[in-house]
């Protein structure tokens, strides 16, 4: 996973994971509060930069992570292109070109970016274990904690497994036609399913045999600067807001 | 398909925020007493939710030639009931947005509505409504698995209608737009994600059959048949 990579990777690994929260949160607001879609492209801009150059997440790098997301704004914003009419007469509808002009898809594709951006600045620079310590400090139900931990844990365990059966399927000829294709993915997950309940009994004893009572306790990096990039973040978040609104 | 990152207006998505908290809540405070009456439980929610996030990377193919993702909706559903699979959705979702940049925080509400709320609980209606008509293991499954996943994104489309109406059509064109643009994937999908899920069933009653037997969705006859 690449986002998973660059999130170990950044130069700003070490940073507080609250500071982060605190920026992608900024960046939020920013893409909401924008008066203008010149503005908020100027916040989604901005957030790339500060990812780009700052975080020193590699630009070919970022592209390739946000190019899904940015396809399924390309057919969104297709879809308020043109607009169907069923109100003419004798049940013949039309078909109108860019109804109300280019703003509302302007905006749309200004605001999707700008929040994109700061969901991909989070993402890619902070990884999934330090989001989990921070949403543990924000008292998010332990319930919840314990199926992402557990999730995360087993996630790799299980994407190994799906490789490898699917390479020794490959192997055999497996995908070589849809039918068989079809069949193969069949005996595939319902190989994978079957493990769902060995993986979490064999987890059990284990988390039983070491007296576990109940909740996953886990150690918490230290980070030095705490106060220090809160404030940053504080002041970089309020930057974006600023630029947002104040824009003209 | 997931709703992207801040395409849906704040107050949209808040509001389907808002709809889908007492769902997350009401799983949570279920999933609480499983655990108590059945400490094992703590383990299988977490790592079908890993199960489900690997099976959501998984390309299958369809008949028009397009691959797709399984949602994997209905057999959750179906294995770990409805309740259940809201925070465990939620979970799943909170991932591909942080890990896969598929879906995002803004729209997680909505996105939790459509995939973890509203395709778990259909899929376990139609299921429990054919086997009551009668209807064999393999067609309730069937049945269950494609239903939800096509309702999934008929949500998916009704809410994208409401937070784009048309400017000239109103609700009802701009709904016909987005189900349009989906049904073309979709319905293949969901024709082979119901194909899936039934294969998978009948593995699960071949090699499986105690788990089976203890989710309560079958009668013994019918798992050594």
């Amino acid at each position: 996973m690449l986002i998973e990579q660059c999130a170990y990777g950044n130069r700003w690994r070490k940073v507080a994971p609250a500071a982060k929260g605190l920026f992608c949160l900024g960046g939020f607001i920013a893409a909401f509060a924008a008066s203008q879609p010149a503005a908020a492209a100027a916040v989604a801009g901005l957030v790339v930069l500060i990812t780009v150059l700052g975080a020193g997440v590699p630009f070919p790098r970022f592209v390739r992570v946000a190019l899904p997301p940015l396809g399924f704004l390309l057919l969104g914003c297709l879809s308020l292109a043109y607009s169907l009419d069923f109100q003419g007469a004798s049940n013949d509808f039309t078909v109108l070109w860019l109804p109300s002009g280019w703003a509302p898809i302007r905006q749309l594709a200004a605001r999707s970016g700008a929040a994109l951006a700061a969901l991909l600045f989070l993402a890619l620079t902070t990884p999934m274990i330090d989001l989990i310590a921070l949403l543990r400090r924000l008292k998010m139900p332990e319930v919840l904690l314990e199926i992402m931990v557990l999730c995360y844990r087993m996630l790799f365990v299980f994407s190994e497994a799906l490789h490898d059966t699917r390479t020794a399927q490959a192997a055999r000829l497996g995908y070589a036609t849809p039918r068989l294709a079809l069949r193969s993915l069949g005996s595939l997950t319902a190989n994978l399913t079957l493990q769902i309940w060995q993986r979490a009994h064999s987890l059990h004893i284990a988390a039983q045999s070491r007296n576990n009572d109940g909740a996953f306790r886990f150690l918490e990096p230290e980070y030095a600067h705490v106060r220090r990039d809160l404030t940053i973040a504080a002041l970089g978040g309020a930057l974006l807001i600023g630029l947002a609104v104040g824009m003209p | 398909m997931h709703i992207m990152e801040g395409f849906l207006p704040v107050k949209h998505a808040i509001g389907w925020g808002v709809a889908a908290a007492p769902f997350v809540a009401y799983g949570i405070y279920s999933v609480k007493k499983q655990i108590a009456a059945n400490p094992e439980q703590r383990m299988l929610l977490g790592v079908a939710a890993a199960f489900s996030f690997v099976l959501s990377a998984l390309k299958i193919p369809s008949v028009t030639g397009s691959c797709s993702h399984p949602t994997g909706t209905g057999l959750g559903a179906l294995l770990f009931g409805p309740a259940a699979m809201a925070p465990v959705g939620a979970v799943v979702l909170l991932f591909q947005a942080l890990l896969l940049a598929h879906g995002g925080l803004t729209t997680l509400g909505a996105n939790i509505f459509s995939m973890a709320i509203v395709g778990p609980f259909a899929a376990y209606a139609v299921f429990k409504l054919a086997r009551s008509l009668k209807a064999s293991l393999a067609v309730s499954v069937f049945l269950a698995a494609s239903l939800a996943d096509l309702l999934t994104y008929v949500t998916t489309s009704v809410q994208l209608a409401m937070a784009f109406p048309d400017p000239l059509g109103g609700f009802m064109a701009s709904f016909a737009k987005f189900a349009g643009i989906f049904a073309v994937t979709q319905i293949p999908l969901a024709i082979s994600e119901g194909l899936l899920t039934v294969m998978i069933f009948n593995a699960l009653a071949r090699f499986n059959p105690k788990e089976l037997q203890d989710m309560k969705l079958t009668d013994t006859a019918e798992v050594r048949a």
